[in-house]
């Protein structure tokens, strides 16, 4: 029995090796997140869609609110604090991040970034160890932004299921092209479920985030239904 | 003598006494019914309904921090009244039975806290806050060995059995257990009696109870199925 | 647990936007968020919600003394409770500023606006009374938490029946409800809190604030009101000037919601009535309806034991006519505790739990002398109790074999 991709497992469902093994060629297997090896058994142990990638890559596609910190992964974060030459980030996790003042492009112990609390940052997570303090950074390993850093200059933030952040950095993500056909617009995503979105005016800012939200639990042809509607809708409301 | 809510007798659901008594009775879930959490549900099971919410892995106060696993921690919050000793030994009995299906050693240094509001008590409450615990766990994804179920089932005086007791089947009958698996081999995790019974009861009990908990573990699948196939 | 902050960006947006006199869902600023009352099965039970904010309320009665300042009256306890169920800012077992706030207003609406008649409570003066107890479970907080629970405790205590008592001289009988149906609390009006949050200096003014913007208000007004006009509470926090329009804006603004609020709780009362009359299902299990993607429902399911049952008959018929032979059929019925070691089904995978009897009067001095059969029912017994307690040391070293911690 071939193991079920793209279906439902629950946790303490089990498979053996022979179930994963691709039929064609004897690859090593490799288990991504929600699956563990235990006794000479591949056992789940999150719910969700178990996923398949070339070669013999295999994972689940789990439905999280709660973000868990992996190495390299870009994540929007609020600072909470500021501790001599670091500030504390709350990034969703269950440990704030730290973020060394040193890590911004430019910036020396003479030239301190300008970085207020309550302030937000598109940054990458260079230490995330379950038993270690995430730490974050806003440059890359050449010492540039790479487009991260402090977001400034309004836009509105909020929070998403991780899932839907996710889906929203797929690049073929259907509700973006439908929203980018009709609107200008800026977005950052972080994988830990904050999206940061600025349009040309603040109606229509609300009105994108709303229709983000409520996609969630929407198909790709109710989405292009809806990116309709809320376009009209906002034609209207700038009209008023 | 402690505050009492009334509750009509003819306005529960009597489809019990129509049928056999190894009925389970209807249920409900609504997964994510409340937003601020990481994982909700309001589970019912009959009219016995109850709330449970998750949150996790989330800070951990340093009192209660452990270097090598994460901190579950239950509250249950009775409907009337502050908290009492019966209700202490609940939490007990809920944390003891969800620490074993928590995968806590995967994340170290946080706090999975679960908290159940007992919403309607009309028969098998326990079954219901360990099952809707169980599904909010599975709502906020946290990492576990196995899921957990429980069925209720009261003995009663001619050695009848009830399976998924309402309130005046509990109360008439002359002992009640609560038989919780898991989810793998559908062995026990967890038995809470109260009342006397002989040992061929407890096993008449068990062989009903384990019969019963795959109707609940289905349900969790359904539901869970459900939510994450459309949300793809 | 901490809460996630509001970052800057979003502070300032949102105030941005109020003074544009827009909200971030689409409202208008005396607009209220959709609302939905249900009640439980029990009596006096309430599930209110107003937009993603959520309270619970159920009502309970006990006969005591009544209190000795007011011997002809019965008592009322308003208890609000924030637990982290609502939010991960809130904490177990300790009041926060804001439940203090939350508490001695919900008691002040309900207390001090005489709403419920005391005096009807009072069962023979001085000696005993009705106590009768609100608790107010917050479930979720999504802002305005205090409309929520106004609404949801008024509507509960309307809902609830008390069990009928007459007194004959001496003799106070407390009715069942099979005996006599319960009646209801004689209820004078309906008070009802409305929340008002002002903006730059008192500016702009909106009703039923949503959490985000309760957290960037500067000030805040609730007015208690019932349908007649009368005003029952009047509390402004906040550092912030009002002027004297403004308050009066307020209370007439109060008044339209409070009647609208007052009929939907009618409607809803009556709807309930009705269900309970036809003998239809009602109740919280009846608010989730299968329609949604992350809602589900499964209808009663009979289990199938029939096999179980037989194979189980065969094995009591066994077990007692072996107890027939070795104890010539004499014993009480205890006699079925049959060991039966070579099938014990309980093998405990990891820590759990295991909790036999709740105390109470001990049998085992019924039974005659333990045979070897019986002891061995003992121990097992003691081994499962022993467990409980998680001092069994054989148990938890068979744990450590079976999990494997990585």
């Amino acid at each position: 029995m071939a193991a079920p991709i793209g279906r439902i497992v629950l946790p303490g469902d089990t498979f053996s090796f022979e179930q994963l093994q691709p039929p064609d060629e004897h690859k090593k297997i490799l288990l991504g997140p929600g699956l563990r090896e235990e006794k000479a058994e591949i056992k789940v142990l999150r719910p969700g869609i178990l996923r398949f990638r070339k070669p013999a890559v295999y994972w689940i596609d789990c439905h999280h609110k709660r973000y868990i910190p992996a190495k390299g992964d870009s994540v929007i974060g609020i600072v909470n604090q500021k501790v001599g030459d670091i500030f504390r980030v709350d990034i969703g996790s269950s440990e704030q991040a730290s973020l060394s003042y040193l890590s911004f492009e430019g910036s020396t112990k003479r030239n301190r970034p300008d970085v207020k609390v309550g302030d937000i940052v598109y940054s990458k997570l260079l230490v995330a160890n379950k038993d270690m303090e995430p730490e974050i950074v806003c440059i890359d390993s050449y010492g540039r932004s790479s487009g991260m850093g402090v977001i400034r200059n309004g836009g509105f933030l909020f929070h998403t299921s991780l899932n839907l952040a996710r889906k929203l950095l797929n690049p073929q993500c259907t509700l973006l092209k439908c929203l980018g056909n009709r609107f200008q617009f800026e977005i950052s995503v972080g994988v830990n479920g904050r999206v940061w979105v600025k349009a040309g005016n603040d109606v229509q800012t609300i009105a994108l985030v709303n229709s983000v939200i409520v996609s969630e639990f929407k198909d790709n042809d109710q989405i292009k239904e809806m990116c309709k509607r809320i376009s009209k809708a906002v034609v209207r409301m700038e009209i008023d | 003598m402690s505050s009492f809510t009334v509750v009509k007798t003819e306005d529960l659901d009597a489809e019990q006494e129509k049928g056999s008594a190894c009925v389970l009775r209807g249920q409900t879930s609504d997964l994510g019914c409340l937003t601020r959490q990481d994982g909700s549900v309001s589970l019912s099971q009959g009219d016995t309904t109850s709330i449970a919410v998750v949150y996790g892995p989330a800070e951990v106060r340093i009192n209660k921090e452990q270097i090598d696993r994460a901190t579950v921690d239950v509250v249950y919050r009775p409907k009337v009244g502050l908290p009492r000793p019966e209700h202490r030994k609940q939490e007990r009995i809920l944390k003891n039975t969800l620490e074993a299906a928590i995968a806590a050693n995967l994340h170290p240094r946080s706090s999975i806290s679960i908290i159940i509001q007992e919403t309607e008590d009309l028969g098998s409450n326990l079954s219901c806050c360990i099952n809707s615990s169980c599904l909010a766990l599975l709502d906020a994804a946290v990492s576990m060995n196995f899921m957990v179920a429980a069925v209720t089932v009261a003995m009663k005086e001619n050695s009848d059995m009830v399976l998924d007791p309402m309130k005046r089947d509990e109360t008439e009958a002359k002992s009640v257990i609560t038989y919780v698996f898991d989810s793998m081999k559908l062995q026990v995790l967890t038995i809470v009696s109260n009342g006397k019974f002989s040992r061929a009861e407890y096993k008449r009990g068990l062989s009903l109870a384990r019969e019963a908990v795959k109707s609940v573990l289905q349900f969790y699948r359904e539901s869970m199925s459900k939510k994450l196939l459309m949300s793809e | 647990m901490r809460e996630t902050p509001l970052s800057n960006c979003e502070r300032e947006f949102i105030l941005n936007f109020i003074a544009q006199q827009k909200r971030l869902d689409g409202r208008n600023a005396y607009d209220y968020r959709d609302l939905r009352i249900a009640f439980g099965v029990s009596l006096g039970c309430c599930h209110v919600e107003l937009g993603k904010t959520r309270v619970l309320a159920q009502v309970s009665c006990e006969v005591g003394e009544p209190k000795q300042t007011r011997p002809h009256d019965g008592v009322l306890y308003v208890n609000v409770e924030l637990s982290p169920m609502a939010c991960p800012s809130f904490e177990q077992g300790r009041q926060s500023e804001e439940g203090i706030e939350l508490s001695r207003l919900m008691e002040r609406c309900l207390k001090e606006s005489r709403c419920l008649d005391m005096e009807s409570l009072c069962i023979v003066s001085g000696e005993k009374a009705w106590h009768v107890r609100v608790d107010i479970h917050v479930l979720n907080h999504e802002g305005n938490i205090l409309d929520c629970a106004s609404i949801a405790a008024i509507s509960a205590l309307a809902h609830f029946r008390r069990p009928d008592v007459s007194v004959h001289g001496e003799e106070i009988t407390i009715h069942t409800l099979e005996d006599r149906n319960p009646v209801p609390l004689s209820l004078h009006h309906m008070p009802l809190l409305v929340s008002f949050a002002f903006f730059s200096q008192g500016k702009f003014m909106l009703v039923d604030p949503s959490s985000k913007e309760e957290k960037v208000m500067e000030g805040k007004m609730v007015v208690g009101m019932n349908k007649h006009r009368e005003l029952c509470t009047l509390q402004v926090t906040g550092q912030m000037l009002l002027l004297k329009e403004q308050v009066l804006r307020c209370s007439s603004i109060a008044l339209t919601k409070v009647t609208k609020i007052t009929e939907l709780i009618h409607e809803a009362l009556d709807k309930d009535k009705q269900a309970r009359l036809k003998g239809e299902k009602h109740g919280f299990a009846m608010l989730v309806s299968g329609d949604r993607v992350t809602a589900n429902r499964l209808p009663t399911t009979e289990v199938k034991v029939d096999t179980l049952e037989i194979s189980d008959e065969m094995e009591r018929s066994q077990s007692s006519s072996e107890d027939g032979e070795s104890q010539s059929g004499n014993e009480p019925m205890e006699e079925q505790i049959v060991a039966t070691p070579k099938e014990s089904a309980v093998e405990i995978l990891t820590k759990g739990v295991g909790v036999i009897g709740e105390g109470g009067t001990s049998t085992w001095l019924d039974i005659p002398q333990a045979d070897s059969k019986q002891t061995a029912a003992k121990k097992r017994k003691h081994k499962l109790e022993k467990m409980e307690e998680g001092i069994d040391d054989e148990g938890s070293s068979e744990e450590e074999e079976k999990v494997i911690l990585k």
